[in-house]
């Protein structure tokens, strides 16, 4: 019977385990945990959420603990007693149908407060935030203030963000578990989410995820989010929404605009995908990288055909992200490698190694293409011009 | 084709019943065969997605792991999702119905034989189909939910998504001639007195399963459709250019998929209801309620399909009426725990393998039922949704539910299907391992969700807090795998070497277990006249059914002349030495499955620039598929 | 076909050819007429699936031509509504007088060898006649089936396809969707038909063409909805 005992108590062990983890889930231990209160959104999940496990405990602990009485006291016994055979009884099935309904009651209420309370139009004064996903990255638009990046965003504590959500191509879903409930990017329809984070709240970088499945790389399409100071904002909006200072870096005096501090990046943010084993790049190179050699480069590499520098006439396309202010960033190919030399130019060199599936295709000299499946042959660069790109797109701070 | 199957005297079809050869088992009609052909064939596409799930936990077990790639991964949970449910879990249900339901309800085989043969055979085909593609690398990799318009050619321009949708469908036809045949077995085969209250309550939920089946399927059939069309003739279903709207998919496919879940679960329902009250020695607690709680989970369950799509946006009004639909869902599926416990309440509780896995489908569905009833909640759902959360809770509802169930139910009719009992401590060691395994593997997924982990990854960064509930759940499938290996043992081995059963080891109420184990061909040798719910422990053990209605012969104004009053057979002759017409063995409905098979695949060509043979294969395939039809429709069953 | 060889060696007396079974059944129905009840309602589910797709896609193509209002392209040329309304009636008008005949079909099958009354009529007579009335549904199936097919042609001729916009798409595959089952119905009637004149059917044949009748009458009741929702309202 120890066997029984054991196992009918597992379950509930393990609840009990649950119930004590929960309530110390959060911190840096956990940190994308959606138990932190750090947004008006999270906070109505949150008090939702702690009413679904109170009654979901009691139930579990009812119907575990009726179980398991049960099948103790009347397992065959030599000597036991005969079963009794009953057939039913109404008064019985009438409570455990009618307890169960007061109970879903008690959660319908607060639902339904809860769900018109978050979907209601975001207050006025609140940030817009255009939102579009791609397969694999993130474009991120503040119409307000002129500002088109990608797979970053900085958002200010104390002020509302207000996300208008579309996709490109096929559906993602947008998900900062610290700062709330996801919602769906979907083709040919616009969707809406927004939250406040709290103004208590210091400067800090969250994690973000694409929560539906979109192909190759669903994985590899995070976000990083950096929640900061009403000041630290503005000055990096300020900056972001200018063209790139270069060429005119040597001129420009211009102090550059807030970002997130690198050395001050948690260690949860930083990525650690490691670079695939068979990409060969020559580190010694990318000290000798010119950016204006790459300037001229980045049209020989043809890599202007999908991004946009604005202040580089040359430089319009739309398909892939907007590298204006690229070297401000701290993560490349939508957070998965840091922002380094090293990452950078082995991205440029064959990105579809580093990323699987990735539409920007391989410009390395001599590289195979995983996707084509031949080695590539157009607008293709040398190791020294990637360094010289590599410059390039450092200097776009 | 016709010439293949015909039988040339009556005689072979008397004699075939008894026959073991390969070409008796191609051209069965017997719908005791078929269901072992379903349970072989369904238990070995469980392996396949069990080893697959074993693929997917490696590549799991530590952050940033390079044990398959990204492709690979998707092509290998796409392939898990999908073999498990539409190749094992309903199949191993359907292997029930084919065997159990005229066996309980008293008939000598279902309403149509042939068509019965048929759905195993178009089953067995489209398994095939849509499972092969992997070992070539070009399985099907956009989720086994495959929202557009990730599944069109403009972002899977392979054929991975082809095989999916051609694959789908075939299983649709199969699932779909299944049910008629069931609906019409249930409604018309039952032994005279055998009211629809006097069923036994795994041929109700297969009952309702059936109805579900016949208007559930349609939907996803429309939308497959649809992605052919649009996958293989450029129409503009899902294209996104031409304005499409991708959310036409997920609710079709919804519309489906919630009844689905259903169908997935209610046979394991009907399961452990038969197993509860033989192991506890006491009639199923409160069966009316019970019938009428399973009919109510039918009913709600196609009005709740929007739960799985609150991401979406449909706004408050639409969310705040599906989360409800969803909630009110809980109270018949409450009901019935808690009367299965009452089932259980003042018996002589014997703990078999079979009521092992009986009780712990109640201990287990219910934290899936509870982590059910959080994401009914949209705002609480927002934080659930395409995380491990949700992977747990399904897994809760379908392996703590549907797979405990059905090993509670091969546990308990092996002896009926073989003669002979499967071996009670190998039996252990699968429970107990099972039992560990699967909480060990799918309980820390609920911590993973919640803290962050999404769905559908092939990989993850570390230091995100997942990486020990990741660990975890890769040793518990580990666990599994080896609890699999013990299932296998005990299986083949007790097939040969197992106690001997005789016609009711265990003790049970229900009509089946008055005949010899395995039982003869024709099932009954004299139809039974039934007059309560458990017949048989009338015969043998009134006063467990004192306290039901019994009807008295008399009130029945429909008898058939040969019902006799429920009795145990013994004696084994041939259905000839008895008189009974058999159906005749044919090949015609295996003839009519491939040429269907054909008439489909053909369309792989169109998309491969080879229209002529697309046109030759199909058409072709099509012009076969309907001689076969004639053929078969014009030559006697019997 | 084989059949009749075969049965005459039959298993047992009273089953021939599967059309005339005295199994015992719960509710004394034939198994047929049971599962053709729930093969109904399963297309049903089928039709409701693919007339929503049409409602919900309604008005959203992004290019013409449309159903009923005018479009001009971006080269300036001018495309009328495409539905043509009074000849979709006539073919609507056809498909109903063919459920009719239908009717009437049956009606002569379970007629059959019942002896004439007194002073039978030409239309009595005639009333019996079930090669008349099966072939007659059959003829008028087919002739919906031209219809369609007309229809089809020129629409394909005014510039819709199945691939121009979601209205193409949605319009040909639901219509054509019903134009198969018609033409499966066509199929099965002359089947029927072809028996009748071989060996000829009656009243114990009643099952055989209840049950095509009931799927008849669906396939016409379903082009109902359709003509209305789809024809009809604008």
């Amino acid at each position: 019977m120890s066997m029984l005992r054991l196992r009918q108590a597992a379950p509930a062990l393990l609840v009990a385990a649950c119930l004590v983890a929960l309530s110390a889930c959060g911190g840096t231990e956990y940190p994308n945990s959606t138990f932190i209160r750090n947004t008006d959104l999270n906070t109505a999940t949150d008090e939702l959420w702690d009413l679904l496990l109170f009654w979901g405990t009691i139930v579990f602990v009812v119907v575990e603990a009726a179980l398991i009485i049960t099948i103790i006291r009347f397992r065959k016994r030599p000597g036991g007693p005969a079963a009794r055979q009953i057939h039913g009884n109404a008064a019985l099935e009438i409570a455990w149908t009618a307890i169960p309904a007061v109970i879903l009651v008690l959660i319908a209420v607060p639902t339904v407060r809860t769900i018109f309370q978050t979907q209601a139009p975001a207050p006025a004064g609140s940030i817009r935030i255009e939102v579009i996903g791609h397969q694999w990255w993130w474009e991120f638009r503040y119409p307000d203030l002129g500002i088109t990046t990608a797979n970053e965003l900085y958002i200010p504590v104390g002020r509302t963000a207000s996300f208008e959500l579309t996709s490109k191509d096929v559906l993602h879903a947008f998900w900062i578990p610290a700062m709330g409930g996801k919602r769906d990017l979907i083709t040919n329809k616009k969707n809406y989410i927004w939250f406040t984070p709290d103004s208590s709240l210091g400067s800090n970088a969250y994690n973000g995820f694409c929560t539906e499945y979109c192909g190759s790389s669903h994985a590899n399409m995070r976000i990083r989010l950096y929640a900061v100071q009403p000041d630290e904002f503005e000055s990096w909006a300020r900056h972001q929404a200018r063209p790139a200072v270069f060429p005119a870096a040597a001129t420009d005096t211009a102090p550059a605009g807030y970002s997130f501090p690198i050395d001050r990046l948690p260690v949860h943010v930083a990525p650690q995908t490691p670079i695939p084993a068979g990409l060969t790049y020559d580190d010694d190179l990318l000290a000798q990288g010119d950016a204006t050699r790459g300037a001229t480069a980045f049209l020989a590499g043809q890599c202007y055909t999908c991004h946009t520098v604005a202040g580089n006439p040359n430089a319009i396309g739309v398909i892939g992200p907007n590298l204006t202010h690229i070297g401000s960033r701290n993560t490349i190919a939508s957070g998965l490698f840091p922002n380094d030399a090293p990452h950078m130019a082995r991205w440029i060199k064959n990105a579809r190694v580093m990323k699987p599936g990735v539409l920007m295709t391989t410009i390395g000299k001599g590289e195979y293409d995983p996707i084509l499946k031949r080695t590539a042959t157009q607008g293709t660069l040398t190791d020294q011009q990637i360094a010289d790109v590599v410059a390039y797109l450092m200097a776009l701070k | 084709m016709a010439s293949i199957a015909a039988p040339t005297s009556a005689t072979s079809a008397y004699a075939s019943g008894e026959d073991t050869g390969i070409w008796s088992w191609i051209t069965t009609v017997d719908h005791k065969r078929i269901g072992t052909l379903y349970l072989w064939t369904a238990l070995t596409f469980f392996l396949i997605g069990g080893f697959e799930a074993v693929l997917i936990r490696t590549q799991l077990m530590r952050p940033n792991m390079g044990f398959v790639s990204a492709d690979t991964y998707n092509q290998l949970f796409t392939m898990h999702g999908t073999t498990m449910v539409f190749l094992a879990i309903m199949p191993l249900s359907a292997a029930f119905f084919n065997f159990l339901i005229p066996l309980q309800i008293g008939a000598r085989d279902v309403a149509f034989p042939r068509l019965n043969a048929f759905s195993y055979w178009v089953y067995l085909l489209g398994g095939i189909f849509i499972t092969l593609p992997i070992l070539f690398k070009v399985a099907p990799d956009a989720g086994w939910f495959g929202y557009a318009p990730l599944t069109t050619t403009q972002f899977a321009p392979g054929m991975n998504i082809d095989f999916w949708v051609l694959g789908l469908q075939i299983l649709g036809i199969s699932s779909l001639a299944a049910a008629f045949n069931f609906i019409t077995t249930i409604i018309n085969m039952r032994a005279p007195g055998m009211t629809l209250m006097r069923m036994p309550m795994f041929t109700w939920m297969s009952f309702v399963v059936q109805f579900l089946l016949v208007l559930a399927f349609p939907p996803i059939t429309i939308a497959l459709f649809f992605l052919l069309m649009d996958r293989f003739f450029g129409t503009t279903f899902y294209a996104i250019a031409a304005g499409a709207d991708p959310l036409l998919w997920q609710h079709l496919f919804w519309v489906f998929g919630h009844p689905e879940v259903y169908i997935l679960i209610l046979p394991a329902f009907g399961l452990v209801s038969e197993v509860l009250p033989t192991f506890s020695k006491k009639p199923l607690f409160g069966y009316n309620v019970m019938v009428y709680s399973g009919i109510m989970i039918g009913f709600l369950g196609f009005g709740v399909w929007a739960h799985h799509m609150f991401a979406v946006g449909m706004g408050a009004v639409a969310d705040s009426i599906f989360s409800m639909m969803t909630m009110l869902i809980a109270i018949p599926t409450g009901v019935k725990i808690f009367n299965w416990i009452a089932t259980m309440w003042a018996g002589e509780i014997r703990f078999t393998v079979p009521m092992k896995f009986a009780i712990s489908l109640i201990a287990m569905f219910t934290i899936g039922g509870i982590s059910g009833v959080m994401h009914s909640s949209p705002p609480a759902d927002l934080q659930q949704t395409d995380t491990y959360f949700i992977v747990a809770h399904f897994h809760y509802v379908l392996f703590g539910g549907s797979i405990m169930g059905i090993f509670a139910g091969i546990y308990h009719y092996f002896p009926k299907m073989t003669g002979r009992l499967m071996d009670e401590r190998i039996g252990n060691w699968h429970f107990w391992l099972t039992f560990i395994g699967f909480n060990l593997t799918f309980f820390p997924m609920h911590f993973a969700g919640m803290l962050g982990m999404p769905r559908r990854v092939y990989t993850y960064d570390a230091g995100q807090g997942w990486d020990a509930f990741n660990m975890m759940s890769t040793v518990g499938t580990y666990i599994l795998f080896v609890a699999t290996i013990f299932f296998i043992w005990n299986f083949l081995r007790s097939r040969t070497r197992g106690a001997v059963a005789g016609n009711d080891p265990w003790g049970a109420g229900t009509l089946e277990w008055s005949i010899p184990s395995p039982p003869p061909e024709y099932n009954f040798a004299q139809i039974p006249e039934v007059s309560s719910r458990y017949p048989l422990w009338d015969l043998k053990d009134p006063a467990k059914t004192a306290g039901i209605e019994h009807s008295h012969a008399d009130l029945m104004t429909i008898t058939d002349a040969h019902a006799v009053p429920v009795h145990e057979e013994t004696e084994r002759k041939t259905a000839k030495e008895l008189g009974i017409p058999m159906p005749f063995p044919t090949a015609k409905p295996l003839v009519a499955a491939l040429t269907m098979f054909l008439m489909f695949s053909g369309l792989l060509f169109l998309r491969n620039g080879m229209p002529t043979v697309f046109l030759i294969v199909t058409i072709g395939g099509a012009a076969a598929f309907i001689a076969t039809l004639y053929a078969w429709l014009t030559s006697p069953l019997e | 076909m084989a059949s009749h060889a075969a049965a005459a060696q039959g298993a047992a007396p009273g089953h021939d050819d599967g059309h005339a079974h005295h199994h015992y059944t719960t509710t004394g129905l034939e198994h047929r007429k049971i599962a053709i009840w729930a093969f109904i309602g399963s297309e049903c589910m089928l039709f409701a699936s693919l007339i929503a797709t049409y409602l919900i896609y309604k008005g959203r193509s992004i290019v013409g031509p449309f159903p009923h209002t005018e479009w001009v392209s971006e080269t300036g040329k001018v495309f009328p509504p495409i539905l043509d309304i009074p000849v979709t009636s006539v073919s609507t008008f056809v498909l109903l007088m063919s459920s009719f005949a239908m009717v009437l079909g049956l009606q002569a099958v379970q007629l059959k060898g019942s002896p004439l009354p007194d002073g039978a009529n030409w239309w009595t007579r005639i009333q019996r006649n079930s090669q008349l009335w099966i072939g007659m549904t059959a003829l008028l199936g087919a002739t919906f089936l031209g219809f369609q097919a007309y229809e089809f042609t020129s629409f394909v001729h005014e510039g819709l396809t199945v691939r121009t916009n979601l209205f193409g798409s949605t319009f040909f595959t639901l219509t054509s969707f019903h134009g198969a089952h018609v033409t499966v119905g066509v199929l099965w009637l002359m089947t029927l038909l072809w028996i009748d004149r071989t060996r000829g059917l009656g009243p114990k044949d009643e099952l055989i063409v209840d049950i095509a009748a009931l799927y008849w009458h669906f396939v016409d009741v379903v082009w109902i909805a359709i003509f209305t929702l789809v024809y009809l309202i604008r």
